[in-house]
């Protein structure tokens, strides 16, 4: 593994039960660099990306992961690299999930001070300088329920960045918010990719991908149907699956005669 | 555990009649509740507003009160302002009484989680009130009070065993005159647990998992 | 004055016994609630299956046998409790059962993406559950838990029938003693009515103030 590798994962495999989620996933990620994961949904993106947090174990295969060894099946992973990963991996979900119970601020200072042992001030002076840099300072009294859903993801953004990862996931950051309120999510999360953030992303987004991501991985019936430079693969993509997936988000129309075929499908299925 | 198995045998027919009544005191005191549940709920949906305070007062009212004493109020105090109620009367009115007060808020809760698009979607057709309830919000509910109601039906069956204490001769009552009799109060008890659970287990597993099934063909 | 307001004072008296068995066997059944519903759904199994069939036990008998095989029935194995013994036994023996599911479905109740965010930032388990699940389940079980501090107050009714000197108690000695049944049962109703009121009461305030973020 080249020094600057600090995710890899070889030929892994994810299985719920009997179902498989997806098969013979190898993909390198490097230090400061932006993956963009995208595809239909139900491929396993997102699976994927919470087997790299080991939100789920996975069957088979390796991931190498900040120095840590990673290997599928049943052995239990020991709690002290679980959470070493966990301090060092930060995760933004698509139902932002903060705690609504918290205050926005609480919500950002609990992690670093109850897994770090910061103390009370300090952990609210760096929550606050996260406020400032997402915009959102005057909100931090008040509870996630009173927020709009692009103020809590970017607030969610912010609880993860208090724990200073060195890698950030992201799993369809902008995918229950308004369309409106899509700019302002991801203007942070391009803010990050500036300022050096290795991230791997699953986003509906292609504009959004093509601009931030090095690289765009294109994830298909449980696999990867093509992985490369951003504009290479999302440009001119080599493999019929890439370029179908591709066709059908680019065409709105296709992608609605689709929809409506599936629907037809799946509710024959049901009978 | 021998001489157990026999006296269970020599009071069964006992029991049995017992749990006739049970049965049969169960049945009038649901469909007691069913119906003037019905009524409240309606009166506490009611745009009128006295209809929806009688009808609230009432349930707050009845369901703080513990049931032993709605069937001696039933029983004894209305016998002694002159209406005189047999046993099984008084019980059927008690409970249902009771139980109409939680049937009420059941159904009145299933009405109103209906969606209120429906309720808008119906009255955009044009349908009168009336018409729209019977149609369109009542179907929809009638899925949702089910696994409640069912539940309600459970404790129903076990406050009946309180009935005894007003001389009706139903489960408990059978059992406790057999244990007066043979003087084997944990053996005798223990048969009327059986039974009691025969009906706990056919209501909160075999209905439950019908209704399951059913509302899971339907979506 | 009314024969029936004499009662008024040992009406008193025994509602505040009841009220004390109340309390004391709500506390008693919590705790071993809390316990019991970590073993039911973190425990190994064959403690799983045991406190489950025991809430299905405890759920499918009516109360008042539960309250006869404890006082009658033990007795004819020769185990003896006394009538406030019996019923502190009971009142707990019943109310776990009750308290288990209540923590049970409180705790099932914490959406799965509140614990995946907590694991994701690196709390422990034992913090996720102190600062994350727990608070959360508290406001989904202030609710039954209420009602259940209210049937438990209902079913300290049935503890004159083992010999306990409450409400109903002194209600039954009265009709006994000045066959005024209309006024001295209405009488032992209202006593029931304005503490389940003042219970539900209490309860409302405590909802309204842990749910303050919702
Ligand atoms: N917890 C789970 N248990 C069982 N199946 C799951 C679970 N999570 C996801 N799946 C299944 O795995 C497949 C991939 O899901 P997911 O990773 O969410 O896809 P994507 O994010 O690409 O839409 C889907 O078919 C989904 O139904
Ligand atoms: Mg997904």
């Amino acid at each position: 593994m080249s020094n600057d590798v600090v995710v890899s994962a070889r030929n892994m495999t994810k299985r719920f039960g009997n179902t498989l989620v997806f098969k013979d996933v190898s993909l390198d990620v490097h230090k400061s660099e932006v993956v963009a994961i995208v595809g239909p949904s139900g491929a396993g993106k997102s699976t994927f990306i919470r087997c790299i947090n080991r939100l789920h174990p996975f069957d088979e295969g390796t991931l190498e992961l900040l120095g840590h060894r990673l290997t599928g099946g049943k052995a239990k992973v020991p709690r002290a690299v679980l959470q070493d990963i966990h301090t060092r991996v930060g995760m933004v979900f698509q139902t932002f999930n903060l705690f609504p119970h918290l205050t926005v601020i609480e919500n950002i200072m609990l992690a670093p001070m109850e897994v770090k042992k910061m103390p009370r001030a300090e952990a609210r002076e760096r929550a606050m300088a996260l406020l400032e840099m997402v915009g959102l300072p005057h909100k931090r009294d008040i509870y996630p329920k009173r927020l709009s859903g692009g103020e809590q993801q970017r607030v969610a953004i912010c609880r993860a960045l208090a724990m200073e990862p060195e890698i950030m996931l992201f799993d369809e950051p902008t995918s229950m918010l308004d369309p409106e309120l899509v700019g302002e999510v991801l203007g942070a999360i391009q803010r990050l990719a500036r300022e050096g953030m290795t991230m791997l992303l699953v986003t509906h987004e292609m504009a959004f991908a093509k601009e931030v991501a090095d690289t765009v991985v294109i994830m298909a019936d449980h696999e990867i149907a093509e992985m490369g430079p951003a504009c290479e693969v999302l440009e001119s993509p080599k493999t019929e699956r890439a370029q179908q997936f591709l066709s059908r988000v680019l065409k709105p129309e296709q992608a609605a005669d689709d929809f409506v075929a599936a629907r037809t499908a799946s509710q024959g299925g049901d009978r | 555990m021998h001489t157990m198995l026999q006296q269970w045998a020599l009071y069964l027919p006992d029991y049995l009649k017992g749990v006739g009544m049970t049965l049969e005191l169960t049945g009038a005191a649901l469909l007691v509740a069913l119906v003037f549940g019905f009524i409240l709920a309606l009166a506490r949906l009611s745009k009128i507003r006295v209809l929806d305070w009688a009808a609230t007062g009432y349930v707050e009212i009845i369901r703080a009160i513990p049931v032993l004493i709605l069937l001696f109020i039933c029983y004894y105090s209305l016998a002694q302002a002159g209406l005189k109620l047999s046993g099984p009367v008084a019980a059927i009115v008690g409970l249902g009484g009771f139980y109409a007060a939680l049937y009420g808020e059941i159904f009145r809760g299933a009405i109103l989680g209906v969606d209120r698009g429906q309720r808008e979607a119906a009255e955009a057709l044009g349908m009168p009130r009336s018409v729209a309830m019977r149609k369109v919000i009542l179907p929809q509910a009638f899925f949702a009070i089910l696994p409640p109601a069912t539940n309600q039906l459970s404790n129903l069956i076990k406050d009946t065993s309180l009935v005894f204490t007003i001389a009706v001769a139903d489960i408990m009552f059978q059992a406790n005159s057999a244990l007066s009799q043979n003087f084997l109060p944990l053996d005798m008890l223990l048969l009327a647990g059986v039974i009691y659970f025969l009906f706990y287990l056919i209501l909160s597993k075999f209905l439950a998992r019908w209704e399951l099934n059913v509302q899971r063909r339907r979506s | 004055m009314h024969v029936a307001l004499h009662y008024l004072g040992v009406y008193g008296v025994g509602a505040l016994k009841d009220i004390a068995l109340t309390i004391v066997s709500t506390i008693l059944s919590i705790i071993l609630g809390v316990l019991a519903a970590a073993g039911r759904l973190y425990g190994p199994k064959a403690l799983q299956i045991a406190i489950a069939w025991y809430v299905e036990i405890i759920r499918g008998l009516p109360a008042i046998l539960q309250l006869f095989i404890i006082y009658f029935g033990f007795d004819q194995i020769g185990i003896h409790f006394s009538p406030l013994m019996a019923a502190l036994i009971w009142l707990v023996a019943y109310g776990v059962g009750y308290a288990v599911e209540i923590f049970r479905a409180g705790l099932m109740d914490v959406a799965q993406g509140q614990r995946e965010a907590s694991a994701a930032l690196g709390l422990s388990p034992s913090t996720t559950m102190r600062k994350i699940v727990f608070p959360q389940a508290l406001v989904a079980m202030l609710p039954p838990l209420t009602s259940f501090v209210v049937l438990q107050l209902k079913n300290t009714t049935l503890l004159y029938l083992v010999g306990f000197a409450d409400v109903m108690y002194e209600a039954r000695l009265g009709v006994d003693a000045t066959n005024q049944a209309g006024p001295l049962y209405v009488m032992a109703a209202v006593v029931y009515l304005i503490i389940s009121l003042v219970i539900g009461r209490i309860g409302m305030r405590m909802e309204r103030r842990a749910a303050a973020y919702r």
